[in-house]
């Protein structure tokens, strides 16, 4: 027992706190006044959801114009900005189109993701979106490596209503973007 | 039917019906430790199965029904499969003597029956405490079997934590004992009749107050129950000495803690609380023009101190951390037993002068 302290004499009050079980009491008391007052902080989560915060960075996808053409035109620069080497693109020509390029593979490995957002800000285009979703949990890793359909699939199903056409963009980016129209268009 | 024929038939009915009620407050009892757990700690607890939850003894029931059942490699097989059953069996077999109600007799034929309590016998808390301390073979035997350092350290801290607080149970009750004169639970019990300041907490000459807080904190640690758990102590020993055990052999562990738990209530109810006394002189029922039914209002009084008691096992569950292992050591053997064996002193005294003046 070297780190018992040296003993010190109790005063009065101190030793009949001892004997009296003061502290625990004192204690006892406290959880006996959250029973009488049950105020639970619980949330029943798969029956009632927390409201996310506006800036809530979840699921990554991919976007679409309001016609239905992909935004993305396979430039590099978010597998260059992301910091756990989550994403692969491969690029290609669009046909016939020589200045114009597309992805036409893109991967992502959510098992390393860790959404920090800057392949978004890094995308000329905003062909990337961070969605609100946060249910991936799945039973094989394998599932979270997502390729461009079930990431386009993502975008389509959290943004719905998509961005302006591309023929009102910036002059600029216009030029230089997709135009890939092997697409269907979006019906109507 | 033959004599031994309805005397056996009698004595498995009265067992089978107190089985049922023990075995269904054991149920009762894991739900409401972890809804009073919740509540205290602002959680809600168990909310999926049934509505509020109160299905989730019968799901925990059917888990652990259906898991696989491992016996280690390298563990004494025989003694592995023993021990769950060595430790249910003490905690069940001492509800024998509890007196659950009025002390009744009526006459089947000839053989006399007691309906609330299955056998009242004139040792009955000898019995009772007898049968306690063989509950902790149980345990040891559980961590020595497992072929595991950590099971076997539960085990053993188990072994010196039941047998230094099982020492300060028995002395503690010696006041009760001394007051009542006899250690047959039914007879303490009726000695207590008649409002709540005849209760031997309360009871002139000696008030056993003292002696009812020894009783309340070794039973707490006797049942292996926080903040006395070390033998389970899952924050430093995995989970104790049941490390190895799954399925249901652990829900035989499990079963034996609550089991025991319900049995310390009864006791304490019986011996310090009045038992199946009313708080107040006669009783109710009889003045509401019934006084047969008077019984159902005892026996809801013992199952209402029983409970009470339980309660304070969640509370304190609730409220306090574990102790070390050297302050367990220290509080029972230098601060319980003093004070249990001053009790009894100042009790045989006061029982001394008492009859001399009488």
């Amino acid at each position: 027992m070297a780190t018992t302290p040296t003993s010190k004499r109790l005063s009065l009050s101190e030793w009949f706190k001892t004997v009296t079980f003061y502290e625990i009491l004192v204690g006892m008391k406290a959880t006996l006044s959250h029973l009488l007052n049950y105020r639970p902080v619980t949330l029943q989560y798969p029956h009632e959801k927390r409201t996310l915060p506006d800036n809530y960075r979840g699921m990554l996808a991919l976007l679409r114009y309001d016609d239905g053409t992909e935004k993305c035109v396979g430039c590099d620069l978010c597998e260059a900005a992301c910091p756990s080497r989550v994403i692969r693109v491969v690029s290609a020509e669009v046909p016939d189109e020589p200045t114009k390029r597309y992805s036409k593979e893109y991967y992502m490995d959510m098992t390393r993701c860790l959404f920090c957002g800057m392949c978004v800000d890094a995308c000329p285009v905003d062909a990337l979106g961070m969605t609100r979703e946060f249910e991936w949990a799945v039973y094989d890793k394998r599932q979270l490596h997502l390729n461009k359909q079930q990431l386009l699939a993502i975008g389509d199903r959290s943004f719905p209503v998509r961005e302006k056409r591309l023929e009102l963009q910036h002059p600029n980016v216009a030029f230089f973007n997709v135009a890939f129209k092997h697409v269907p268009p979006k019906p109507n | 039917m033959s004599e031994f024929g309805l005397r056996l038939a009698i004595s498995l009915t009265q067992i089978a019906a107190v089985m049922g009620i023990v075995i269904v407050t054991v149920l009762i009892l894991t739900l409401a430790e972890r809804k009073v757990l919740g509540w205290m700690q602002d959680r809600m607890g168990p909310m999926e199965v049934g509505p509020y939850g109160i299905l989730q003894p019968f799901a925990d029931a059917i888990k652990l029904f259906f898991k696989e059942d491992i016996v280690p490699a390298g563990a004494n097989k025989l003694l592995f499969t023993m021990a769950p059953i060595l430790c249910l069996i003490p905690a069940f077999i001492g509800f024998a003597v509890i007196p659950w109600g009025p002390n009744w007799k009526f006459e089947v034929n000839g053989i006399s029956v007691t309906p609330f309590v299955i056998s009242d016998i004139n040792i009955g808390i000898l019995y009772i405490l007898a049968f306690a301390s063989l509950g902790a073979y149980g345990i040891i035997l559980g961590g020595w079997a497992s072929n595991s350092k950590y099971s076997l350290l539960g085990g053993l801290r188990s072994a010196a934590q039941i047998i230094s607080y099982e020492l300060n149970v028995g002395l503690s009750i010696v006041g009760v004992l001394l007051l009542a004169g006899s250690l047959s639970l039914v007879k303490i019990t009726d000695a207590q009749a008649g409002g709540f300041w005849n209760w031997y907490l309360f009871a002139l000459p000696a008030p056993q107050i003292f002696a009812f807080v020894v009783y309340v904190i070794s039973s707490v640690a006797e049942t292996n129950r926080v903040p006395f758990d070390l033998p389970e102590a899952e924050s430093e020993l995995v989970a104790g000495f049941f490390t190895e055990y799954s399925g249901l052999r652990f829900a035989f562990f499990f079963l034996a803690e609550y089991a025991n738990m319900v049995l310390v209530s009864c006791v304490a109810a019986a011996l310090f609380l009045g038992g199946w006394n009313a708080p107040y002189p006669g009783t109710i029922m009889a003045l509401l023009g019934a006084p047969s039914l008077a019984w159902a209002e005892n026996t809801m009084w013992f199952a209402v101190k029983t409970y009470s008691f339980l309660f304070l096992f969640f509370w304190l569950r609730a409220t306090l951390p574990r102790l070390r292992y050297d302050q367990l050591m220290r509080f029972g053997w230098k601060v319980m037993l003093p004070i249990a064996l001053g009790n009894i002193v100042v009790t045989s005294l006061a029982v001394f002068f008492y009859n001399q003046m009488k």
